[in-house]
């Protein structure tokens, strides 16, 4: 186990400093001038061309892609971002303003998609043939085709403005902070973003929670005389949910990339929202962070569901 | 004899009797096309796809309104036996919006669906089979993709190298191949180490002629679902591109883009008709593509059976 994980662990560092290679070739290759998006506005005001010409000296500017993609990345790892081109604030602070909103949404979203769509997928498999069975796949199939954002506006018109139900969009009303006042703000996005991942774990759960149903060793666990119930839920669900582990990390990328979608929909200020008017404004660098930052959430989130799989089936860890 | 027993005795006796009167034949139809014939949602997936494929396809027949033509006189108006979906705030037809956005829409998604198969399936099938440096390098590569939530990564590329209809779809081929690439070189890895295909490189015969001829048709199963389910993906993707307004420029009609209006919250109120038709356009067209694709897949994919 201890070398499975050095090992993903290399791979994925690899991946990472790959991916931070292409997003400065990206940056380096946006129009402008890399020394506004280094210094924040209101110095490169007061700044002089012998200054800055002396700065782009000693930030290696003058150097090569490699070392200036070094210096760049040296940054990185110190935690300094650079700064938005059209605020002028930090971009590290920018992110640490938007980000807990998103992680709050998607949370909330993969909680309920993965408690929902198990739950249904299960109880699908087990009234296979029925009516029950039937209405959930058509459902799931729908859950698939809507679009995001249509599904978004339609909840937001039904819930939100004619029967008044929940609020119209935001994270929390001003003045309030607590999460049990936040909570109705947070139930449509939420919903909504999870959608698409309840209708595809509802359908991987079904079907893996059949293909378990023909195993031996259900068979045995039914004849020593285990209730059925025990039997499905116990026996049964342990094995059926290793895939859907898989397909939850599998979907996780959409789940980040959905945001952006559903953060404009419902006026969530989250990083998704932030990126959205960052790519409008053509504020680069703020872009490229943003990129980063959500290439790396993947790629840890990938990583842990590796290891999640991995402790869950030992014949993962020989691959 | 409980009511089951009769029921399925009779259906043994119809079967017998279909079969003493010698209908039973071997029939000629395909088996996967037969068994797709059989479900009855893939049945009705092909109607309605059918029904919103012609009526986007032969539009002028349908409307003989101009898609892009404003008449300020009639503005948001409701729907009626003139417009039939209504008009929008500058008094474009949505009916004719609505079809003539489509052929945009569905040209996309197929489109892109079509490029990304055959990028990934070229790739895959002979980096499958060759292996070397060749296959780790596209691995690696599409390993990379699978990390990167595709619709940043879309907006990113659209916006650095433009908005168009053209674009679009080379963005879509370019982010879009990698998990046909990883199914198709999974297959060509187990099938190259077969007796027939062993029995063919004895023979002589090139890699490339093995690849494609040889080991690639073993997947046309999976290949087709998978043109099928993309085409469902990537339309869903350009209208929210659309709607976000990073897809194609507004002045074309698609689908996304009519949507695009429905931002605004006082028409989302108002004027149902300016969004609802056309999202339940999408919403159908795109389920219908699902229906026919789980067909597809249950008919053609052995493990899916049941």
């Amino acid at each position: 186990m201890l070398s499975y994980t050095i090992r993903r662990i290399m791979i994925i560092l690899a991946m990472l400093f790959v991916a931070c290679f292409l997003i400065y070739l990206c940056l380096d290759l946006m129009p402008g001038d890399p020394i506004s998006y280094m210094v924040d506005q209101e110095t490169l005001g007061e700044m002089t061309d012998v200054q800055k010409e002396a700065m782009r000296q000693s930030l290696g500017l003058n150097g090569s892609v490699i070392t200036r993609f070094f210096n760049w990345f040296r940054g990185i790892l110190h935690g300094d971002f650079g700064y938005s081109l059209t605020s002028g604030v930090a971009i590290n602070k920018i992110i640490a303003d938007t980000l807990p909103a998103t992680i709050e949404l998607s949370i909330a979203a993969l909680l309920f998609s993965s408690i929902v769509g198990t739950v249904l997928g299960i109880l699908s498999a087990l009234k296979k043939g029925c009516v029950v069975d039937n209405v959930l796949t058509v459902a799931g199939l729908i859950g698939m085709s809507i679009p995001q954002f249509f599904f978004g506006l339609v909840a937001l018109l039904i819930f939100s403005i004619n029967l008044g139900w929940l609020p119209i969009g935001g994270r929390m009303e001003a003045g309030q902070s607590a999460f049990f006042q936040r909570l109705p703000h947070l139930v449509l996005p939420a919903i909504v973003l999870g959608l698409f991942l309840t209708a595809g774990i509802m359908r991987y759960a079904r079907s893996s929670m059949l293909d378990a149903a023909n195993k031996d060793f259900l068979r045995t666990a039914r004849s020593k005389g285990i209730p059925e119930w025990r039997v499905n839920l116990i026996h049964g669900f342990r094995v059926a949910m290793n895939p859907v582990v898989v397909l939850i990390g599998l979907r996780l990328p959409m789940l980040i990339g959905g945001s952006v979608v559903i953060e404009s929909v419902f006026q969530w200020p989250g990083i998704g929202k932030m990126f959205l008017v960052a790519v409008r404004g053509q504020n680069y660098p703020l872009v490229m962070m943003i990129a980063l930052l959500m290439i790396f959430a993947t790629m840890v989130s990938s990583f842990l569901i590796d290891l999640l799989t991995a402790a869950m089936d030992p014949r993962v860890r020989l691959e | 004899m409980n009511v089951k027993q009769i029921k399925l005795n009779r259906q043994m006796d119809a079967i017998l009797a279909r079969e003493e009167a010698g209908i039973f034949a071997p029939r000629s139809r395909n088996r996967a096309v037969s068994k797709v014939l059989a479900n009855r949602l893939s049945v009705f997936g092909l109607i309605v796809f059918t029904i919103i494929l012609v009526l986007c396809v032969f539009a002028p027949l349908f409307t003989q309104y101009e898609p892009q033509k404003m008449d300020l006189r009639s503005i948001l108006q409701a729907p009626s036996a003139q417009h039939i979906f209504g008009t929008d705030s500058i008094g474009r037809d949505l009916f004719s919006r609505v079809l003539y956005g489509g052929r945009v829409s569905i040209g996309i998604g197929f489109g892109s669906a079509l490029g990304a198969t055959l990028l990934g399936v070229g790739l895959g099938c002979y980096s499958g089979y060759r292996g070397g440096w060749i296959d780790t390098v596209l691995c690696r590569f599409s390993e990379m993709f699978t990390f990167f939530p595709q619709i940043i990564l879309v907006m990113l590329l659209v916006t650095m190298i433009g908005q168009s209809t053209s674009n679009l779809v080379l963005v879509f081929i370019f982010t879009g191949w990698c998990s046909i690439y990883r199914m198709m070189r999974a297959k060509a890895l187990s099938l190259r180490e077969e007796e027939y295909v062993q029995a063919l490189r004895v023979q002589g015969i090139s890699d490339f002629k093995i690849c494609y001829k040889h080991i690639l048709p073993n997947a046309l199963g999976p290949i087709m679902v998978y043109i099928t389910i993309s085409t469902a993906a990537f339309m869903l993707q350009e209208a929210a591109l659309s709607f976000m307004g990073f897809g194609v420029p507004m002045t074309t009609p698609t689908w996304g883009n009519i949507l695009n209006v429905a931002n605004d919250l006082s028409i989302l109120k108002a004027n149902w008709w300016v969004w609802l038709p056309v999202g339940c356009f999408i919403t159908m067209f795109v389920l219908s593509i699902n229906f026919i694709g789980d067909g597809l897949r249950d008919s053609t994919d052995p493990s899916q059976q049941g």
